[in-house]
């Protein structure tokens, strides 16, 4: 496992990414045209309503002090007061984020047991048909954008074979599983995609290293060859990859959770910005911020674990 | 009181009607799938239309608003304005009770009206501008009036005039009156209207319950509503929602977009309904002499604005974005709004006029106009080509610039455009809230075109405490006719509101202020 001091020294790197996130967040809401109160009462306020929303809302501050207030709320655990939702910020983002997390892990894990086993099939019958076959139906997941693949999922599985509820979300674990399965699935399958290839390559490198040549000279069993030897090395990148793929998949969601009618952080921040809802938009981007974090943590942990080299720089 | 009578006994006869044809069955619950979520659905608070739409199922108005635009008594039994328009008395129904047996008193209505009036609370308060007190006694509500306002028995039909329950108000936790309103909505209201609100997750999902209390009877007799039960659940994406209706998961989808309401009408399973309403899709113009960027502005003359107005094909606009679901506008308001003047359709197509009027105007040659469009919006997109090839013959260059909702909304208020697409729907049974919207200077530029016209902004003023119905009439005439003829918008056209509901429903109802209506739904066994 990793030493103690290479977490801590993970984790500070971390603060700075937030404080850049923060100013640059905060900043970029601020430079769209428009503003809550416009977005808010869009056509029906006069001039001098907009005013009084906009002091209500504390916009008629100088830049300075806006973001001041921001910092010091955001260390002291207050996001603020959506504008669109009229709650405090903390609150939705906590109501929704289970949803979204369930969604993300479970495409995560639909599209490792779709690329796995199917990549070690591939990487052993290197351009036999069974290879050319699998990697082919992949490229078209690969070329399809995830929305795409979302409205044909719905349209056969959903409404016209009726094997999955069209959209929305469920109560309970195994109802959410359920309800859940065409927004996973159809973000699993370009997931996988990636994954397949990255892995497949990977295997057919190691396979034909001389380590495990040597390995397998030794007269190691094929079990031990395959886990310490083979996958130990192939995973190393592949795992690089998916906690890559976890960080797009946050973004991803803007995407499925709209098509699909999930009530997740995703959807809630394209609403927030159509909104202009800047403290929504402000706390969603740390929450985003947080999760991508911590997912790169956790891959350097594991990818540390699997190959001690990397420990040592 | 009498000259409610007439409506009355016309009600009651339209209702004798419909149970012979129909016979109602009773229980039962729907799902309606919408397109956005509710936040907060408060009278007061409600600033977003998937809130105000959904008021009047929560909260009762003194007043409501009937089918054909006539105004009906809600919780007061009649209305009577005083002879000098500075007061009007109501009377409150006998019996009248709170979604929790509570009673519904004069206490109740004067705290209602008070908030809805308290310009530091929401937004709509300026439609209650005119009142200087309300006060009740017993059953009997007072409004003073500080000048006459015809539009204020209109508002008591508004559902920003909803009556809520003081004394349970009151209770909810917080320090101020947004955070005790969000409270007490949270908590599941105490309401007046049909219905109460039994659960709801936010972004996802809603539940309505049968209010016992509720005082209207239906057309057996006993109280409405008949169904026991409204599920929403909010689904954003349009075809996701249809789809949803499709596989019968949900009884009713709102928001059809028109290049699917022939596909759904074919299917046996489904009714699409195109309900009348006071949707206008426009265009404005900006009127300045010069241009933000400091240039001449083409478009101040009165002679292009007619000439791109004459040179714009409504019928085929309406055809292609609307899939002849809309109508040509006839005035600046929907043929839907009261008081509304328009015996035809404004600025039928015609090439070769708005080709002289160029001439007249100097610009024979051609100028470059910008067009400034939702971008994301299928519709936009098609008005913009459209309009390109139909504008191009006269030498006019039209440019297409992008932008999202909120930067179409700066650049309207900033006057940074030529021309732009919008749309608007009435909040209000009344004309003056469009009017006072796209015409009157002061409020708000004239819909941000810059349009002041002294004529039209006096008739307005006089309008607004005009208490002789005759003499509104004709003033609204006028400005309409002034309207059109200067013509600080490019006049489109008029669209229904698209819901598709499934067979099994009847009584389902979006009324052409857009609210949903669910008191009289009900489900076919």
């Amino acid at each position: 496992m990793p030493s103690l001091s290479y977490l801590l020294a993970r984790l500070l790197q971390i603060i700075p990414t937030f404080l850049l996130v923060m100013i640059f967040i905060f900043l970029l809401v601020r430079l769209l045209p428009g503003d809550p109160a416009i977005a808010m009462a869009e056509a029906k306020a006069t001039d001098a309503q907009l005013e009084q929303i906009r002091h209500n809302l504390g916009l008629d501050q100088p830049l300075p002090i806006q973001f001041l207030v921001f910092v010091k709320n955001t260390l002291t655990g207050d996001l603020g007061r959506s504008i669109m939702l009229k709650a405090p910020v903390t609150e939705i983002i906590l109501a929704r984020l289970p949803t979204t997390i369930f969604l993300a892990l479970y495409s995560v894990l639909l599209a490792i047991c779709l690329a796995g086993p199917l990549a070690f099939l591939a990487a052993s019958r290197v351009n036999r048909p069974v290879d050319v076959a699998i990697r082919s139906v992949f490229q078209v997941g690969l070329s399809m954008p995830v929305f795409y693949i979302g409205l044909v999922l719905l349209t056969v599985l959903a409404a016209q074979l009726r094997w999955f509820p069209v959209g929305g979300y469920g109560t309970g674990f195994l109802d959410n599983l359920h309800h859940l399965i065409l927004p996973a699935l159809s973000v699993a399958l370009y997931t996988s995609a990636i994954i397949l290839r990255n892995l497949r390559a990977s295997l057919i490198e190691v396979l034909d290293a001389d380590y495990v040549q040597f390995a397998r000279a030794k007269g190691l069993s094929r079990r031990i060859v395959m886990t310490r030897h083979v996958l130990r090395n192939a995973l190393v990148s592949t795992v690089t990859l998916l906690g890559l793929s976890i960080g797009n998949l946050m973004s991803g969601t803007l995407v499925t959770e709209t098509v699909f009618a999930v009530p997740g952080v995703g959807r809630l921040m394209l609403e927030a910005i159509f909104a202009r809802d800047y403290p929504l938009i402000q706390g969603l981007t740390l929450t985003f911020a947080v999760i991508v974090s911590v997912v790169f943590l956790l891959t350097d942990i594991v990818q540390s674990w699997l190959d001690p080299r990397l420990r040592q720089s | 009181m009498k000259r409610l009578l007439p409506i009355l006994m016309g009600a009651a006869l339209g209702l004798a009607a419909a149970t012979s044809a129909l016979a109602i069955e009773r229980g039962g619950a729907m799902t309606f799938a919408r397109y956005d979520d509710s936040t907060v659905i408060d009278p007061v608070y409600a600033d977003r239309n998937p809130d105000l739409w959904m008021v009047t199922g929560l909260y009762e108005t003194l007043l409501r608003n009937g089918p054909d635009g006539s105004i009906l008594p809600g919780l007061a039994e009649g209305y009577d304005v005083a002879a000098d328009g500075l007061s009007i008395k109501l009377k409150l129904r006998d019996g009248l009770k709170f979604s929790d047996g509570s009673a519904l008193t004069g206490a109740d209505v004067v705290f209602s009206l008070d908030r809805a009036r308290n310009p530091e609370l929401g937004p709509w308060a300026g439609l209650l501008g005119a009142v200087d007190k309300v006060s009740a006694d017993g059953n009997q509500v007072t409004l003073t009036l500080k000048n006459p306002d015809p539009t204020i028995v209109s508002i008591l039909a508004t559902f920003n005039t909803g009556i809520m329950p003081k004394a349970a108000f009151e209770k909810a936790a917080g320090a101020n009156d947004p955070e005790k309103a969000r409270a007490f909505f949270e908590a599941g209201p105490v309401t007046s209207g049909p219905f109460t609100m039994k659960s709801r997750v936010q972004g996802s999902s809603m539940t309505f319950e049968r209010n016992p209390n509720y005082w209207r009877p239906g057309t057996d007799g006993k109280p409405l509503p008949y169904l026991d039960q409204v599920d929403f659940v909010i689904i954003p994406d349009d075809a996701t929602r249809i789809l949803k209706l499709q596989a019968g998961e949900v009884d009713a989808a709102e928001f059809i977009p028109f290049a699917r309401v022939g596909e759904l009408g074919a299917d046996p399973a489904l009714k699409m309904e195109l309900f009348p309403s006071t949707r206008i899709v426009y265009a404005p113009i900006n009127t300045r002499e010069t241009l933000k960027d400091g240039s001449k502005n083409p478009l101040a003359d009165v002679k292009v604005r007619q000439a791109l107005n004459y040179a714009t094909d409504k019928n085929i606009l309406i055809k292609l974005v609307t899939f002849d679901t809309g109508k040509p506008m006839t005035s600046l308001m929907s043929a839907a709004t009261q008081l509304h003047y328009g015996p035809e359709p404004l600025y039928p197509y015609n090439p070769e006029k708005a080709k002289q009027l160029l001439d007249e105007a100097g610009l024979g040659g051609g100028f470059e106009v910008k067009f400034t469009t939702l971008a994301g919006s299928a519709d936009d997109a098609t008005l913009f080509t459209a309009l390109q090839q139909m504008w191009s013959p006269l030498g006019v260059n039209l440019k297409v610039e992008q932008v999202d909702n909120p930067t179409r909304g700066e650049k309207n208020r900033s006057g940074d455009f030529d021309i732009h697409t919008y749309g608007w729907a009435n909040d209000v049974n009344d004309p003056a809230q469009v009017t006072g919207w796209l015409g009157y200077y002061k409020q708000r530029q004239a819909v941000g075109t810059g349009w002041n016209n002294a004529e039209f902004n006096t008739l307005f003023e006089a309008s607004n405490v005009e208490v002789d119905p005759a003499k509104r009439k004709d003033e609204y005439k006028k400005m309409q006719e002034i309207y059109a003829a200067d013509a600080p918008l490019l006049f489109l056209f008029e669209t229904p509101f698209a819901v598709a509901v499934s067979k099994s429903i009847e009584g389902y109802v979006q009324t052409p202020l857009g609210a949903n209506d669910f008191a009289e739904a009900w489900r076919a066994k």
